[in-house]
């Protein structure tokens, strides 16, 4: 038996239900995701020792309900609370980040960074950064067959956000490596020791953005990128202060490098292994953003949930979730649960995509959202250009993935062929 | 009519254009009901501020 009901009446499953480190998982999740959306829409896994969400309704609702936090400080398992004399610099921009702070702060957080994330703003971010994604395409060239995962995937989103935040193009390697530890930092799928390890290691990074922001705050104006606007963001009189800067630099980065590093893989496998979708958005130009999202939803990369923890006992969808538990919010399955998406296996960029949770729900949606779609737009449009019969090397890109990865279900080798040498003599 | 930008997700009402399919062309943010949310993230109305470009 792998499910059984409590005294208590909790429904429990185990990772005979779902193993997301199953290297048959990583590779083929929707089984998986079916039978969790169709016997077990909530459980507590007993594996993972977290409840586990996984229909879209219950994500929907829950990532709108304040009584569950994405602060890390509110799970039972997590370190005490340290002395405020013994708080390092990621402990104080934690603490001052969106995730941790009051419903009312996170909001003037929220309305003192829009300003640098709207979607005007983002659309004059394509100008600053096409260069950097023509110059990703132009290391490939002519080449008969190229990995889109190093050559695009692995390129684009580090160098695109180290240029939206100023950091230089030789210290890209540090800066993405100061993003993955920052993720580390407060993911309960991994140890205390390598959560303690990540936390030290990205302290360098931290001194570094320290001293970039003491810069700005000497000059006469801050600047008008990305930093100055946040060290000259003014609301009520109000200014952000330094470990706020910081929380929402490391929140732009931890959410703009590593987890966008997937965005250009699933995109290309998506419309790749869909010829018919592919030439639809040739033919349909305007319909990008949706091919974006639906594509996103489609291959839906995550292999860990979005966590959450319950501030006080609660009951939720029938089931009491303790004070301290962690939930894991399973949106990669809910973006399969054919209850909010008819037939989701099925790629079709004009899907009406209303209501969906591809960037989050709530409070903490994606604050990054339009500069996904401008990444993303970028990469696809000079792609469809310089490739127009483009295809998966052997029908499959010989796709490969890197099965340790700590959350999403990485592509590391999707291999596309240009048949650009076959149409060349044609054209000669 | 003024344009409001939800500060949680970045979406930008517009009462020139309402919303295809749900909210006419011409309705001001005022007029939308209360429990009106964005369509974008599912922030209620009042995560909306006034958007001047």
């Amino acid at each position: 038996m792998s499910e059984r009901l409590t005294p208590a009446g909790r429904i429990e499953i185990d990772g005979r239900i779902f193993n997301p480190y199953s290297k048959d998982f990583i590779r083929n999740p929707d089984p998986s995701w079916q039978v969790l959306l169709r016997d077990y829409p909530i459980a507590w896994h007993k594996d993972l020792q977290m409840w586990l969400i996984s229909s879209h309704e219950l994500c929907d609702r829950l990532l709108k309900d304040t009584r569950f936090s994405p602060y890390f400080g509110h799970w039972e398992h997590a370190p005490p609370p340290k002395a405020e004399a013994d708080k390092n610099d990621f402990d104080r921009a934690y603490e001052r980040g969106f995730f941790a702070v009051t419903n009312r702060e996170h909001l003037r957080l929220r309305k003192l960074t829009m300003p640098a994330f709207s979607r005007p703003v983002m659309g004059r971010i394509d100008a600053k950064i096409r260069d950097l994604v023509v110059g990703c395409f132009d290391e490939i060239g002519d080449a008969d067959s190229f990995d889109a995962y190093t050559a695009l995937a692995a390129k684009i989103p580090v160098r695109a956000i180290a240029r939206m935040v100023g950091v230089p193009t030789d210290m890209e390697a540090f800066f993405h490596q100061f993003a993955v530890d920052i993720i580390k930092c407060t993911r309960i799928n991994i140890g205390p020791k390598e959560r303690e390890a990540a936390m030290r290691a990205t302290l360098p990074g931290f001194e570094y953005f320290k001293t970039v922001i003491a810069e700005r705050r000497a000059l006469p104006h801050p600047g008008d990128d990305f930093i100055g606007n946040l060290v000259g963001a003014v609301e009520n009189g109000e200014r952000l202060d330094d470990y706020e800067i910081l929380s929402v630099i490391f929140a732009l980065i931890t959410a703009g490098s590593d987890t966008a590093t997937d965005l250009h893989t699933y995109l290309l496998h998506a419309l790749l292994s869909h010829p018919d979708q592919l030439a639809l958005l040739r033919q349909q130009p305007e319909l990008m953003e949706n091919a974006i999202i639906e594509c996103l939803r489609w291959g839906s990369f995550g292999k860990m949930p979005f966590f959450r923890f319950a501030v006080a006992d609660t009951e939720f969808a029938g089931q009491l979730i303790r004070k301290g538990q962690g939930i894991g919010v399973n949106i990669s399955a809910a973006w399969h649960d054919p209850a909010k998406w008819p037939d989701p296996t099925r790629l079709d960029i004009t899907r009406r995509l209303d209501g969906n949770i591809v960037f989050g729900s709530g409070a903490h949606f994606c604050i990054g959202t339009y500069l996904v779609r401008v990444q993303g737009s970028l990469m696809l449009n000079e792609f469809m250009r310089r490739y127009p019969d483009a295809t998966l090397a052997d029908g499959t890109g010989d796709i490969d993935y890197e099965y340790t990865h700590h959350n999403a279900r990485r592509i590391n080798r999707l291999i596309v062929r240009t048949h650009l040498r076959q149409r060349q003599p044609r054209a000669a | 009519m003024d344009k409001w930008i939800c500060v949680i997700c970045g979406y930008i009402y517009d009462p020139a254009k309402g919303i295809p399919g749900a909210v006419a062309p011409g309705t001001a943010f005022a007029d939308l009901p209360e429990d009106w949310v964005c369509p974008e993230c599912g922030s209620p109305k009042d995560s909306f501020e006034p958007y001047t470009e």
